[in-house]
């Protein structure tokens, strides 16, 4: 025999399927809504795992970028100083040059060595570059003027290299030390400088054509030196920014095929789960209406 | 041949009698077709006595004669058997249910994934320290470290609460459940009283004993029970071990510790989710909260600050509940020691920072600071899916196993209606019956002896 059929089964499946249905439409439409396949952590624990730590991922490679791009900034304003330096040397050198000739005279010297001091001031002001109200050349002391312009040469910054993290663990040395690059009072261009005004001043076209010009080829090495350090490190900086970018594009690939709903797949479910929710509405319509009542007298 | 004449109209009328009653128990059906926990009920017919011919010689005739019918008893349609393997699943359901609204309740308050969530503060946490690492010097960056600083401890100070919230409710939620445990015990047990009292009469008290078997089901839901049936239909029911119903004497009301075995219902659900995951889950978040609160400060006092002093407190607090951001580097931010060496461009100590987010930490088991969240979530994801899906399961088969039961059980109507068609019939055709014997007596007293007239 089979089973007895009562009408409050009937309806009890009826319902239950009904809710089941109904169920599955409203997850399907909260993702078509959210564009969200994640919506919280149970509908795939695996998954939003996965998400946590992509956009973990997503997040940091942003922030690296954001480090490198403000590393960048800081190299260009230290290679814009350091290639108005170059300039200020060169012409210095042939400054050097025409003093050491001994057709110009005393008179000539003077305008000369007024000339040299003033690019001495201009090196000074180029040294004393600021990004962002910090001093490129002060070492780690960027809060202090590393140079003052006038007579007194003396290196007010400290020689630290500054660290950056442009990726995980890996640190990059941010600063070029003004004090390496420019001297001070006692060594370096700054020093080189001033004994050519002096030579200049007092006429030794002896010195300014040998030891002078000699020294400031080796000052303008020294610049040129520093310069080509920041160019290959602003290579450097573009190169992690453009492997940061993919990885950061990978990253958010995979975690919009993670976290995504894909739309045409869902919108397909949903018109799916519309027709057998119509089908049972009008199935329990019919069933669940008739019964011998109906058909007897 | 000495046979009353009546003898057949008596026949007829107990024929009219059970007919009659048969019809009334069917109305009795159909006006119970919706009422919870009604098992229908069948009127059972058997032939009354036969009438033996009493004699001293054998009569040359038939030996027993039939009287008609009688209504014996009202028999209750139910499988005891179908209601012990519905009672197990509703425990399970009733377990897992109370996981899962508990749970749910949790994952709402963590949010993830989203941009919200814990996850995104502590990721805008680390991102200051960088800005920091970028521009020690600035005071702007500093401020930005300061506040975001305090969004991830007041993150972890509203989930703490939340999640202390949940576990007050669930406990609230286990001492309402036992009261509601004692109710249904005592109505048990009038209701068992009442039984007996109908019982030791002779009577079968139908309706009463399905009132019962509802009390026993709503009572399935909530513990797991054992329902002993004794002589005169008494009942004995433990719950978890602690006896509630004891026949017909009132018991008096059990509390939590007499449940010493409880391992399904709703009360098993909500005593593990109040006593071993909330709790669990609180201890992750501590454990991430203490981890981040030590190895920071740390951090932070073997650094200098701005000024060149030695860095003080970072993070307030010791877990979860507690962290707060120094309230000095709220409205100071120069406090905050990013540098290694006392330098204002050094940015050593905000390094030591950044590179925290990466470090595996020991008192996390060996996971940094955000893969043990990310493990946290994920535990929770899991713990809610298993719950949802024990909790569908069990639903759908105390679901198939409540259909068992109603098929067996259940009032169907098409059933009833054809009943009530057949027992009319057999009350018409008895009537019918009834009238013949009538008009043969009506043969015999008016129209016997008038030969001739």
């Amino acid at each position: 025999m089979s089973a007895r059929i009562t009408q409050n089964m009937l309806s009890r499946s009826l319902l239950l399927d009904l809710q089941n249905v109904t169920d599955k439409l409203s997850r399907t439409q909260r993702k078509i809504s959210s564009g969200k396949e994640l919506t919280a952590p149970s509908d795939d624990p695996f998954a939003a795992s996965q998400a946590l730590m992509l956009r973990q991922n997503v997040a940091l490679d942003g922030q690296y970028q954001r480090n490198v791009a403000e590393a960048q900034s800081w190299q260009s304003v230290t290679d814009t100083a350091l290639s108005n330096v170059t300039d200020a040397v060169l012409r210095v050198r042939d400054l050097v040059v025409q003093g050491a000739n001994d057709t110009i005279g005393p008179q000539g010297r003077q305008a000369i060595a007024n000339e040299v001091t003033q690019l001495i001031d201009s090196i000074k002001s180029s040294a004393n570059a600021q990004y962002a109200g910090r001093y490129v050349f002060a070492g780690s002391a960027t809060l202090t003027e590393p140079y003052q312009l006038g007579a007194n040469d003396a290196y007010a910054g400290n020689a630290e290299i500054v660290k950056r993290e442009i990726g995980p663990g890996v640190q990059i040395d941010l600063n070029t030390v003004g004090q390496s690059t420019f001297g001070d009072d006692t060594s370096g261009l700054l020093s080189t400088l001033r004994t050519i005004v002096t030579d200049l001043n007092s006429g030794n076209t002896a010195a300014l054509g040998n030891a002078d010009l000699r020294a400031i080829d080796v000052a303008h090495d020294s610049v040129v030196n520093a310069r080509s350090v920041v160019g290959a490190l602003s290579n450097r900086l573009d190169t992690a920014l453009s492997r940061l970018q993919q990885l950061q594009d990978a990253s958010s690939a995979q975690l919009s095929n993670v976290e995504d709903a894909d739309m045409a797949k869902t919108l397909v479910d949903f018109s799916t789960q519309q027709a057998v929710y119509q089908s049972a509405l009008r199935a329990g319509a019919n069933i669940i209406q008739p019964s011998l009542m109906d058909f007897l007298k | 041949m000495p046979l009353s004449t009546f003898l057949g109209l008596e026949t007829t009328l107990r024929g009219i009698l059970a007919q009659q009653l048969a019809l009334d128990v069917t109305g009795h059906n159909i006006a119970n077709a919706n009422t919870v926990g009604y098992s229908r009920q069948a009127a059972v017919m058997a032939p009354t006595p036969a009438y033996t011919v009493p004699g001293v010689t054998r009569p040359p005739q038939a030996g027993q004669l039939g009287t008609g019918v009688d209504v014996q008893s009202y028999q209750r349609m139910r499988d005891e058997f179908l209601d012990i393997q519905y009672r197990a699943q509703s425990m399970r359901q009733g377990s897992a249910q109370a996981a899962q609204d508990g749970l749910k309740q949790i994952e709402v308050a963590f949010n993830e994934p989203s941009d919200t969530g814990l996850n995104s503060l502590l990721q805008k946490y680390w991102a200051s320290w960088h800005d920091v690492s970028n521009a020690p010097e600035n005071l702007a960056t500093r401020q930005a470290l300061a506040q975001n600083a305090a969004s991830l401890a007041n993150g972890f100070q509203n989930l703490a609460t939340q999640l202390q919230t949940v576990q007050t409710q669930t406990a609230q939620n286990v001492t309402d459940t036992i009261s509601q445990v004692n109710a249904i015990g005592s109505q048990i047990t009038q209701l068992t009283a009442a039984i007996t009292a109908d019982e030791v009469t002779g009577d079968k008290p139908n309706d009463l004993l399905d009132q019962r078997d509802v009390l026993i089901d709503q009572l399935s839901k909530l513990g797991n029970i054992t329902v002993t049936v004794g002589a005169l239909d008494t009942v004995d029911i433990s719950i978890g071990g602690a006896t509630l119903v004891s026949g017909g004497t009132p018991q008096s009301a059990i509390a939590e510790s007499d449940m010493t075995s409880l391992t399904s219902g709703k009360l098993s659900g909500l005593i593990g989710l109040r006593d071993t995951t909330i709790p669990g889950y609180q201890a992750s978040l501590d454990a991430i909260a203490s981890t981040l609160i030590t190895q920071t400060n740390t951090a932070h006092a073997n650094g200098f600050d701005l000024a060149g002093n030695s860095g003080g407190v970072f993070f307030n607090g010791s877990d979860a509940s507690t962290i707060a951001v120094n309230p000095a580097l709220l409205t100071t931010p120069a406090l905050i020691a990013a540098s290694a060496n006392g330098q204002p461009g050094n940015a050593g100590n905000a390094l030591v920072m950044v590179d925290m987010q990466q470090t595996a930490q020991a008192g996390l088991g060996g996971a940094t600071v955000d893969t043990a969240y990310s493990q946290l979530v994920t535990k929770l994801g899991s713990d809610v899916r298993d719950a949802t899906q024990t909790a569908d399961n069990a639903t759908i088969l105390a679901g198939s196993l409540d259909d068992k039961r109603q098929s067996v059980s259940g009032v169907s109507l098409d059933e009833e209606m054809s009943n009530l068609v057949k027992f009319q019939r057999g009350y018409q055709a008895s009537s019918r019956a009834l009238s013949a014997m009538d008009e043969m007596i009506d043969q015999l007293i008016n129209r016997t002896g008038k030969v001739g007239l």
